[in-house]
């Protein structure tokens, strides 16, 4: 059997790459045959992850570094799909501000899984079901 | 953007997200203190949480004025980010610009 399809992207943390990155997992789940309304729910699900970077991850770090976002999207060996959005900035607790913080409430609508890991950066992992 | 009768009319399409953030907060701020104002985002073909905060900060803070708003909403992945984000109860939600004008007309509630 050959190795699971997977697809990773890096690249600047700045608001002008989150569209392309998006663009470039619906086009690779789009390969594998998923559904429309699945492939559009995952993207949206990668899409808040990714501008949460853009708007909090470096918040508190110099300009200077290296700002950057990753995404690695994978089936896994039961045919679900894996995806992590990364980033090496610091992971802030925001205190709930009403009308904001829709971004991890959408996520955990549309994943069957989700978990955040800020021991390295910060990790967003989310595990889909996999619909064809 | 555009005004036909009474109604001050916002048009935004394509995708509403972080990087159109600046613009989607000018076209919003030109409805401000106006009313009624449709909302037509029937050209909209992808949003996120960042656009849905600038539309429900928009409209809470109509309501707070008592102006009347009202969304067209055609795409699916919208719908259902609003949806997801439990925001259905939030917004007069429209699929088409002729009811959410026949309601903006109506007056009810004004």
């Amino acid at each position: 059997m050959g190795k699971s399809p997977q697809l990773r992207l890096r690249c600047p943390a700045q608001s002008q790459y989150v569209a392309p990155v998006r663009h470039a997992l619906g086009a690779f789940l789009a390969a594998l045959e998923f559904e429309r309304q699945w492939r559009e729910d995952v993207t949206t699900a990668a899409g808040e992850a990714l501008a949460n970077i853009v708007e909090h991850a470096y918040a508190k770090q110099p300009n200077d570094g290296e700002r950057y976002l990753e995404l690695l999207a994978k089936l896994d060996r039961k045919g679900r799909l894996s995806l992590e959005v990364c980033d090496g900035g610091s992971f802030v607790q925001h205190q709930p501000v009403p009308g904001r913080g829709f971004g991890l409430r959408i996520i955990r609508a549309i994943a069957a899984e989700m978990s955040i890991d800020t021991s390295d950066g910060t990790c967003v992992r989310m595990t889909f079901a996999r619909k064809r | 953007m555009s005004e036909n009768n009474s109604i001050k009319v916002v048009r935004l399409s394509g995708e509403l997200e972080i990087a159109r953030k600046d613009e989607i907060r000018a076209a919003l701020a030109s409805a401000e203190q106006v009313t009624p104002v449709l909302l037509d985002l029937a050209g909209v073909t992808y949003a996120d949480s960042i656009a849905l905060t600038e539309l429900l900060r928009f409209c809470i803070e109509a309501e707070h004025e008592h102006r009347r708003v009202a969304l067209v909403i055609q795409s699916p992945q919208f719908s259902r980010l609003v949806q997801y984000a439990g925001l259905a109860s939030a917004f007069k939600i429209f699929d088409d610009s002729e009811r959410a004008r026949a309601y903006l007309d109506d007056g009810e509630g004004r």
